[in-house]
């Protein structure tokens, strides 16, 4: 008698599950009015945490994390274009130590020269292009494998390529 | 030693077309030691040529043949280091590189046409350079032939850090009075 209950409850289940349309219930449902009287809170506070963690396999998870697939997502240069690497030297001892390697008299005055020859070429190119009216943005900084097609810094835009 | 000269911001111009001051003293430079070179490669001939003939050889007084040999060399010493590396000496001391036009690296074929037509810009009043100036692209004549470009290749960014580490490092005559004895 049991088991022709149990059947029977089962091929009702069955019939029931299969008449309703679920997609169209879940759309009648209003989630954020069924969030907010949810006291997440109180169901957060109620978990222990430490116990979790424990339960979780740590290891396991990151074996299955395809590190070579997240790092190709990460756009490197955009992180070290925010790296302020002038504050890292000054607060750091790495200055100090580039500087006993790397610096002598010709590198710094092969430098000084390069920065002048530099400065007299923008200041040229800003007269000629003030004589021909010509903006220094509309300008190619230089040809177009070797400079990137982001705008150019404020100062090149005033001072001219 | 002119701090402020790299203190400006110059940074980020690896790459972008160089002007006409930094590609004309590399040409003096250039001048100077392919003209020195040659000077001491005859020198050296001369000297060679009295000890293995025991006659006073000066190649100056071969007016002919010392000019066949300094266009020579000036062919070699341009088109052979243009093929190599873009640069020549004086463009290296200035931190400019030829590339094509299209920013690659230049092969023999252009660093020989445009070492052929470099004269071309010089002898018509030095008008060929003018293009350095007033081009979009600072192209001079031989340039166009050759389908080059000349771009900064110092690295203004990696000089800066230089300096700014040498600002914050500390002087070794410095610490050496104020350690403790």
């Amino acid at each position: 008698m049991e088991q022709l209950a149990q059947a029977v409850a089962e091929r009702v289940v069955t019939i029931v599950m299969d008449a309703i349309d679920i997609d169209a219930l879940l759309e009648r449902i209003d989630v954020d009015a069924l969030m907010s009287r949810v006291d997440v809170d109180g169901v957060v506070s109620r978990v222990d945490v430490d116990k979790l963690i424990d339960r979780v396999d740590v290891d396991k998870i990151v074996s299955r994390v395809d590190v070579e697939k997240i790092i190709e997502r990460v756009d490197v240069e955009k992180i070290i274009e925010r790296v302020d690497i002038d504050s890292i030297m000054e607060k750091t001892e790495l200055g100090s130590i580039i500087a006993r390697s790397t610096t002598g008299v010709a590198s710094e005055v092969l430098d000084v020269i390069r920065a002048q020859g530099v400065g007299l070429d923008d200041f040229f190119a800003r007269w000629v292009n003030r004589i021909l009216r010509r903006s220094p943005g509309t300008l190619p900084a230089g040809p177009p494998t070797l400079v990137s097609p982001s705008p150019p810094p404020a100062e090149l835009k005033a001072g001219g390529v | 030693m002119a701090p402020t000269a790299l203190a400006e911001p110059i940074e980020g111009r690896q790459g972008h077309y160089a002007g006409a001051v930094s590609r004309l003293v590399a040409f003096g430079a250039d001048v100077g030691a392919s003209w020195g070179l040659f000077t001491l490669a005859a020198a050296a001939l001369s000297f060679t040529i009295q000890l293995a003939s025991g006659t006073k050889f000066t190649l100056a007084n071969h007016q002919i043949a010392s000019l066949i040999a300094a266009v020579v060399w000036e062919f070699v010493y341009f088109a052979y280091q243009w093929t190599l590396s873009g640069k020549t000496i004086g463009m290296a001391l200035l931190g400019i590189r030829v590339v094509r036009t299209d920013g690659t690296a230049i092969g023999a074929r252009q660093a020989i046409i445009r070492t052929l037509t470099f004269p071309l810009s010089i002898i018509v009043f030095g008008l060929g350079f003018l293009g350095i100036l007033t081009n979009r692209n600072r192209h001079a004549w031989h340039d166009r032939f050759a389908g080059t470009a000349v771009v900064y290749s110092w690295d203004a960014r990696a000089a800066r850090l230089r300096w700014l580490a040498k600002q914050d490092a500390p002087n070794p005559a410095a610490r050496a009075t104020s350690a403790p004895s």
